[in-house]
């Protein structure tokens, strides 16, 4: 049966320990998602999503901090920009853009965290699998 | 409207104060770029088929930087130009444009969103036409996605990685590409594996494709890239209300934080 | 407060605000608005004669929860250090209609200053403790309990005004008419624990609601009934202090007040406040008609938290304190270096605690000081010139304003880079890299990763 692997960027100071308090408070979530820390969700480049995808990943999540809250002031603003217009680049190229879903997570948001993951493997669940689309 | 006599006239007028105008001249039954420099020179100019001139320019006035010129530009070309020269690629400064307005045939051949300079320069060879629409678009926005997929697979199997529509770009200067970058688009393989060559090309046209279609005129196996990236650029507008190369002020799209009270 | 005052090295900036905080550890920058209270604070000597001469009378203290009244030229409260007194421009009766000038006159010291103007001060300061304390829940979001409609309904701090020897009342409990209550209600978790306000427990309820019933044991003598869901008395002696007042004969009800009313339903109701609640020991709805009902309304952050969090960069837990960077092993600490956080900013508690937390800040603020070095994070962006265009655009993207263009190349700034790596995400040629995030080692990862899911 088809299980779908999806790669999550989040950014160390909001939403990875959202997720890890997710973790904690022994929350279910499905095991779809392996997630991949960076300093900030700004670090993710459209070009890394791209490699992401070519890699075989159905989906890719990047979760960052809600606006207002970035340990770096605003890096998640452009994070903000960036994902929807790569979205519709996929749009435009026939790829289902809900592969790529941004979402603002807190540090303190575990269950919001699992919600996302369950939601999102459900949606790409939905979809076929990326390496098809790619052949 | 005859626009080459108007167009010397205005050439040789300018090449009283400035030491070069960068324009077209007739070569080898098409076009090369020409630094006119003496109003003799002024019968080999050229106006068809379209050359982008931005690159040139740049290249000209890097190895004479106190050197005063001037352009023979489109539309697209000033749009390249502003773009260009928001980057620090360019100084303006020294540059003066000399207008030149596309015929309505021309546009035909060679849709885009405005087929004639108005922000450097207030002097325009001929008549100032309405836009044309773009069928290839209208066309494919038609497609339903998996029309959109095949179609974009069909045609990027075509590619075969000759940089043509990076080297022809006048938005593409950066000194190393990371097209040619193995962590982004494998190498030794043609047709590149689909999308990430084209995919990676289409994000960084963001708020720098100028809609001069020279990639696509460029392009030895005929990929519709201006399609795609047409699209993108009215996603721009409307996503980020950023009008590639029209605005000199406008700060590139995706940089700045938004402007919205969190 | 006293000995604070008066230590050398410290300099006690009161009526100020924060209003701009940039720089980083060791470093800060700090602009402060210090607000002109209209006294010249080096000529004040805190006698009192402008408070006591005052003629704009009758306005509501805000220290005794509107229950007193004060001056419009008036001393915060009674120990408020610097003993110097501010001027209240809205009720001040030269400020509004040009009159009187009654302290200007007869000030010994010729400490009154109309003129007296904002001054801003540009503060710079190696570490930083956040220490802004709480504000209660608001009782007129439950109004199920009749606070500010009902007569006699007092949140805590109304009644711990009340019970002050130095409040409006001189320490006596009154109600409202004058009389003394012939019995009080005391309702514990008001905006604490539930689903529809603040579902923490504030921590500090239970021991000043046990406080106020000794208090009302020992001074009128008042039947006294305790409402509550648990008894929280954790610390040392609480415990101790709980059974002592079980036997001064106050009337303990395991059961949530659920309501407040003045409809009588049989006679020995009328006049009286009617607290209906489950007496779940008993497993029965009762109605228990007092005469004065006091809320024992929990702990939230301040109003202006969000702000507060702004201007230094603090992160918020779910319940929106201050969140500290590791619940256990760096309570004191923010994920902002050089930031400390202390006291009931950081969560619900009490004196002991905060003072135990305050100690701590302090040591680390202190630790830091000492240390004189702060190892920064290797994580820092760089630019390779081969592959930079020049084009200006991660200037713009970098939110510290960390890079600058040198001879037409970007350049990063080693101590302003924070490492976040949003030029990274953006540079199109790829010329600028993140130490320890570099996209080699992301793909690595992310490859990785995706072998693991491959199991799945």
């Amino acid at each position: 049966m088809y299980e779908p692997k999806i790669i999550g960027y989040l950014c160390t100071y909001c939403s990875y320990p959202g997720a890890d308090l997710a973790g904690t408070s022994r929350l279910k979530y499905p095991p779809n998602v392996n997630i991949i820390r960076v300093l900030c969700s700004g670090r993710v480049s459209p070009e890394l999503i791209l490699r992401t995808f070519r890699e075989g990943a159905d989906g890719v999540l990047v979760a960052g901090c809600h606006f207002g809250d970035c340990h770096f002031i605003n890096g998640n603003h452009r994070t903000a920009k960036r994902i929807p217009i790569l979205k519709k680049i996929l749009e435009y190229a026939g790829m289902e853009p809900q592969r790529l879903r941004l979402e603002w997570i807190s540090a303190s948001e575990g269950e919001r965290f699992a919600e996302v993951v369950e939601e999102f493997t459900e949606t790409i669940r939905g979809l076929p699998p990326m390496k098809e689309v790619l052949r | 409207m005859k626009r080459m006599e108007p167009l010397k006239r205005a050439v040789a007028e300018a090449l009283k104060e400035w030491d070069g105008v960068l324009a077209l001249r007739s070569a080898w039954g098409g076009v090369a770029p020409h630094l006119f420099c003496r109003e003799e020179e002024l019968d080999g100019l050229a106006l068809w088929p379209k050359y982008p001139l931005p690159r040139t320019l740049q290249l000209i006035q890097r190895a004479h930087p106190e050197s005063r010129l001037g352009i023979v530009a489109r539309g697209c070309e000033e749009r390249g130009l502003i773009e260009m020269a928001k980057r620090n690629q360019i100084d303006l400064e020294r540059i003066r444009v000399i207008g030149l307005a596309c015929t309505a045939e021309e546009a035909q051949i060679c849709p885009c969103s405005k087929p004639y300079p108005s922000i450097l320069t207030d002097m325009v060879i001929g008549e100032r036409i309405e836009p044309v629409a773009d069928k290839a678009v209208e066309e494919f926005l038609a497609k339903s996605s998996e029309e959109r997929l095949e179609f974009w697979k069909s045609q990027f199997s075509k590619c075969i990685k000759c940089y043509a529509c990076r080297t022809a770009c006048p938005q593409c200067f950066c000194p190393e590409c990371t097209l040619e970058d193995a962590l982004w688009v494998e190498i030794g393989r043609i047709p590149p594996p689909f999308p990430s060559f084209h995919l990676v090309r289409a994000m960084h046209t963001v708020g720098k494709c100028v809609g001069c279609r020279e990639c696509e005129l460029s392009c030895p196996a005929h990929i519709p890239l201006t399609t795609l990236y047409t699209l993108i650029r009215r996603e721009v507008e409307e996503l980020f209300g950023y009008q590639t190369g029209e605005s000199l002020e406008a700060k590139p799209p995706l940089v700045l934080p938004m402007e919205m009270e969190t | 407060m006293v000995s604070v005052g008066q230590h050398e090295n410290i300099e006690i900036l009161s009526f100020s605000e924060v209003e701009e905080v940039s720089g980083y550890v060791g470093n800060f920058e700090v602009k402060v608005r210090k607000k002109a209270r209209y006294v010249k604070e080096e000529l004040c000597n805190g006698c009192g004669l402008c408070q006591e001469k005052c003629p704009a009378r009758n306005i509501p203290s805000e220290f005794d929860c509107g229950i007193g009244s004060r001056k419009a030229i008036y001393m915060p409260f009674p120990q408020a250090i610097p003993r110097i007194p501010v001027i209240d421009k809205v009720n001040c009766i030269y400020f509004q209609k040009g009159r009187c000038r009654a302290c200007e006159k007869l000030c010994p010291r010729e400490a009154v200053d109309f003129e007296q103007e904002d001054r801003i001060l540009d503060l710079e300061v190696g570490t930083i403790i956040v220490a802004t304390g709480f504000d209660l829940f608001d009782c007129t979001r439950a109004p199920q309990y009749g606070y500010g409609r009902l007569d006699n309904v007092l949140t805590s701090l109304e009644f711990e005004r009340m019970i002050n020897s130095q409040g409006p009342t001189g320490g006596k409990v009154l109600l409202k008419d004058g009389r003394v209550p012939q019995s009080v209600a005391i309702l514990h978790c008001i905006g604490s624990r539930d689903e529809n306000y603040n579902e923490y427990c504030s921590r500090v309820c239970c021991m000043y609601s046990l406080k106020f019933a000794h208090l009302v044991r020992d001074s009128i003598g008042a039947q006294v009934y305790e409402l509550y869901i648990d008894m929280r008395t954790f610390g040392k002696g609480y415990e101790e202090f709980y059974k002592r007042l079980m036997k001064e004969d106050v009337i303990f009800i395991r059961g949530k007040g659920a309501e407040v009313t003045d409809v009588a339903e049989r006679p020995r109701e009328e006049g009286k406040l009617i607290v209906k609640c489950e007496d779940t020991l008993l497993g029965e709805l009762r109605r228990i008609p007092v005469d004065m009902v006091i809320l024992s309304n929990g702990l939230e952050p301040r109003r202006d938290a969000t702000q507060t969090a702004r201007l230094f960069g603090l992160s918020r837990s779910r319940d929106g304190f201050f969140l500290e960077k590791h619940p256990k092993l760096a309570p004191v600490e923010t994920a902002s270096d050089g930031i400390l956080i202390a006291g009931a900013c950081q969560g619900p508690k009490d004196i002991p605690d905060t003072v135990a937390q305050a100690g701590a800040a302090a040591a680390v603020a202190l630790s830091m000081m000492d240390m004189g070095k702060w190892t920064l994070e290797p994580s820092i962006a760089q630019v390779d010139v081969e592959r930079c265009s020049g084009c200006g655009e991660c200037l713009l993207a970098c939110p510290y304003k960390a890079i600058e263009l040198v001879e037409g190349r970007a350049q990063v700034s080693e101590t302003l880079c924070k490492g976040c790596g949003t030029c990274v995400g953006h540079c199109l040629p790829k010329a600028i890299t993140l130490l320890h995030f570099t996209d080699e080692q992301l793909v690595a990862e992310m490859q990785g990763a995706l072998l693991e899911l491959e199991v799945v």
